[in-house]
């Protein structure tokens, strides 16, 4: 199938409510930590739901050292250009281009490309007009000629969802193809996947790639649980008593390269990109398909584009968003395309919440990690797994990888289903 | 490179200011009539700019006969629905059950936009005092609205016209600002290149003409404020030109692997043959002098296509009638074009259609597509003084007979991301 480059991925980097660093989140997975806790972004002592997993206790200097971004971005965009920043830092991509002559280095710029994967906007951004709104008591003309003198100019650049994209551009001068997927849950994902797939077509030579989303906000929870999708204490993937999922914030990147422009320069390698699969169930926005079609056509696509075979995969990092439809129609899913022997299967939410856009990436990351440390973590938060769903080998304990090649799931809204597939580094 | 899919164009879908389907549109754009005017849809008197560039008279439930699914669509939406459902019914080819995990679907959508009347609910719960209280929401009578929160996600579109027409393949949406469109016809391109698709349906939608989107581009001082000569907004190239114009709409094509386009009797308008995609990463919204980065995206867009420079015979150039984009992009047109550059007919379509922000590129591929069937360049509409710093062979005052062999399109967006879509003649025309 595969006559393209190998895609190697020589940096990585997150942030999410478990922590600043992989080793951070990893050890928080390993030991059963969650970080879900007390929203602590506005009063929610009277809210249904009043937990998330929030970054908290960083301040934006050491998410992102310049202050003038600060004003012009938002909080979800400070978690991107972090993760950017450090996958860029443990790729080594910098200090070799500072080895370029003027016009090479100029041809790795134009050669580097950044897909990034954005949340898209968020319900209070629009909160920047309220104080208009009052002074404007309800009379759009007056809206209109005190504009100018009530609200941010910048506003809009604030709000840019591609605000990532352009800023890893500007900060560190890459210019190539690129690109940024709004596509809710599995915007960073699709990002990741065109991101191997222009290196694979010979468009660039190395690539970003970002997921990142901070959708922790009142309006956004205030409708997600009116809908039935939050859970008001714990995230339970796959469990009997699953009630829902809770929000996570964050960002996840990678830096992907072509083998040889990789091998060239000797970079550390830290996995390999195998192959994506991507697939909607034309379902509308929110609802599920029950027998899982979707996603069993992704993991096929993916398999398919790796060449590879389900016996293949050594663990599955399944999307495991502990909603009751979703679970379950991935469970039916997994059986589908792995039969009664999947090899083991786990799930990250539990530990750091559903980090919607950022969701996928940062999976993928977390599951590189997994394959180096030989290790499947185990879903903490499991207690017993729900009889109703298709048997599936998750565990509350840690399992053993079968191989070294790692899949994961991403689901979302629109009936969006994605699946990756990476080739990890057992240290 | 070698032996790669040819793309055909088989179908085109439009609703711009300018007329309610492709057909139409086509007809003003060749004929130079705006779609600039006072803004009808809200009382803009009071904002410093009070044109725009709206969708007149649509109604969508004649296109769309399915009244739940309109429940759940924005303007924007329903533009994109109308615009896909033409696209579709041109191309005589629709996703069947048996083809429709075949069929991918590629969009550049608008940024998340909460209406007037939800924001001002927001206010009267959360805010009646100014400070926000988001324990307002938790109000019994605060009229929660779950439609309105599918709306707002950022790929309702998406889900939408994934659902309606019944697509089940490669899905996804895309935004960078006003190259969203290209770029989402660019990612159709290299996902059916992959094989991923046999057909996609690509396209852009938005619809930034409320009290938020024109306070946004208001605040940052973009827009042509000719607001008592709104017949004169929007004149890309002009040496008077003095800001965009704020327009809203759809555009969407139905791509299709060239021998199987060819082998059911499809019509082909063109071939969709290269994608070139750049990051500027100088600043957020303004374009190098130089035209540095738009300049590496033609180049790619041609590269790609394997065309060069002397078959080129139209270009759609981004050409917003900004002093800084239209000046950029002609330094980066002479830089890619060379000794070329006067023999390549060059026009803004943003002349008469405004700016439509993630749906230019979108609506812009389908005027390139119209324009080599055709045989025809579009004016350059409201074109009266020249800029000795915007030397290109500009079609002003009429639009221009000329076989057209390749054609570009270029759309460069806020955030730096450049996109130039090369389109080539379906029968390999000589001059």
């Amino acid at each position: 199938m595969r006559s393209s480059p190998r895609i190697m991925i020589t940096g990585l980097g997150a942030v999410c409510g478990a922590g600043l660093t992989l080793e951070a989140i990893w050890d928080a997975l390993q030991n059963g930590r969650s970080a879900v806790g007390p929203i602590t972004q506005w009063d929610a002592t009277r809210w249904p739901v009043r937990i998330a997993a929030e970054v908290t206790g960083v301040d934006n200097r050491t998410l992102v050292d310049d202050r003038k971004l600060h004003k012009i971005t938002s909080r979800t965009d400070l978690f991107g250009l972090y993760a950017a920043g450090e996958a860029i830092n443990q790729s080594g991509l910098l200090p070799h281009r500072e080895t370029l002559e003027s016009n090479a280095a100029a041809q790795f710029n134009d050669r580097s490309g950044v897909f990034a994967g954005s949340g898209g906007g968020t319900y209070q951004s629009n909160y920047d007009f309220l104080p208009l709104l009052s002074a404007a008591e309800g009379d759009l003309q007056k809206f209109g000629s005190e504009l100018s003198a009530t609200v941010n100019p910048m506003w809009l650049l604030k709000n840019l969802p591609n605000n990532v994209l352009c800023h890893v551009g500007i900060r560190h001068g890459f210019k190539g193809t690129n690109g940024c997927v709004t596509n809710q849950c599995v915007s960073g994902i699709v990002a990741l996947a065109e991101a191997a797939a222009a290196i694979g077509a010979g468009e660039a030579d190395r690539m970003v790639a970002i997921g990142h989303d901070s959708a922790i906000e009142p309006e956004t929870i205030f409708h997600y649980n009116r809908l039935g999708l939050l859970a008001q204490d714990v995230l339970r993937p796959f469990d009997r008593d699953r009630r829902g999922t809770i929000f996570g914030e964050g960002a996840a990147a990678l830096v992907l390269e072509s083998e040889s422009t990789a091998h060239s320069r000797q970079a550390p390698t830290l996995g390999e990109f195998l192959g994506s699969g991507c697939a909607t169930e034309a379902t509308g926005i929110l609802d599920v398909r029950p027998d899982g079609d979707g996603l069993a056509r992704a993991i096929r696509l993916a398999l398919a584009e790796a060449d590879l075979s389900p016996v293949d995969v050594g663990m599955i990092v399944a999307h495991g968003n502990g909603t009751r439809a979703s679970d379950a129609s991935e469970a039916v899913a997994l059986r589908d395309v792995f039969g009664a022997d999947p090899p083991p299967v786990t799930a990250f939410k539990w530990a750091f919440g559903h980090t919607i856009a950022a969701s996928g990436v940062l999976d993928l990351v977390l599951a590189l990690i997994a394959l180096r440390q030989n290790r499947v973590p185990g879903i903490a938060t499991l207690n017993s797994i729900d009889p109703g769903i298709a048997p599936l080998p998750a565990s509350s304990t840690a399992q053993q990888p079968r191989s070294d090649i790692a899949l994961v799931l991403c689901r979302g809204f629109g009936g969006m289903n994605v699946a990756l597939l990476v080739r990890g580094i057992i240290s | 490179m070698s032996h790669r899919k040819r793309i055909a164009i088989t179908g085109i879908g439009m609703v711009t200011p300018v007329g309610n389907d492709a057909p139409t549109t086509w007809a003003n754009l060749q004929a130079g009539q705006t779609g600039v005017a006072p803004l009808q849809s809200f009382d803009a008197s009071g904002f410093p700019v009070h044109i725009g560039a709206e969708v007149k008279n649509l109604v969508p439930g004649t296109l769309i006969h399915d009244r739940k699914l309109l429940k759940f669509a924005s303007r924007s939406h329903c533009f994109a629905l109308a615009a896909a459902e033409e696209a579709l019914t041109d191309a005589g080819i629709r996703p069947e059950p048996a083809s429709s995990h075949r069929w991918g679907f590629s969009v550049g959508a608008g940024m998340m936009a909460v209406s007037w009347a939800e924001v001002q609910a927001v206010h009267q719960f959360c805010a009646a005092n100014g400070e926000f209280n988001p324990d307002g929401l938790l109000d019994s009578r605060f009229p929660a609205d779950p439609i309105a929160f599918c709306r707002t996600q950022t790929n309702a579109g998406l889900a939408l016209l994934t659902r309606h027409f019944g697509i089940r393949g490669y899905a996804t949406a895309v935004h960078t600002a006003c190259a969203s469109g290209g770029q989402a016809l660019g990612t159709a391109l290299k996902v059916m290149r992959r094989g991923l698709a046999d057909f996609m349906l690509a396209g852009g939608y938005d619809s930034m003409l409320n009290p938020f989107g024109l306070s946004a581009f208001c605040l940052l001082g973009a827009l042509s404020t000719d607001n008592e000569t709104p017949q004169h907004a929007s004149r890309p190239f002009d040496a008077t030109r003095n800001g965009f114009v704020l327009g809203e709409g759809a555009g969407f094509l139905v791509l299709e692997e060239w021998e199987s386009a060819h082998a059911r009797g499809a019509h082909i308008y063109a071939e969709l043959a290269g994608d070139g995609n750049s990051l500027s990463s100088y600043r957020i919204t303004d374009s190098h002098p130089s035209g540095d980065g738009a300049i590496q995206a033609m180049q790619q867009a041609m590269a790609d296509a394997g065309i060069a420079p002397e078959s080129v015979d139209y270009v759609n150039a981004h050409g917003t009638s900004t002093l800084m984009n239209d000046r950029s992009e002609c330094a980066a047109l002479r830089t890619v074009m060379g000794s070329r550059i006067e023999h390549v007919a060059v026009s803004s379509t943003k002349s008469c259609m405004g700016h439509l922000i993630a749906a230019a590129g979108a609506v812009e591929a389908g005027v390139c597509a119209l324009a080599i069937r055709d045989g025809i360049a579009p004016v350059n509409a409201k074109f009266a003084e020249p800029d000795p710093s915007c030397q290109v062979n500009l079609v002003v005052r009429e639009s221009k007979r000329l076989p057209i062999r390749a054609a570009l399109s270029n759309s460069f967006g806020f955030g730096g991301s450049n996109s130039c879509l090369a389109f080539r003649h379906p029968d390999g025309i000589t001059p």
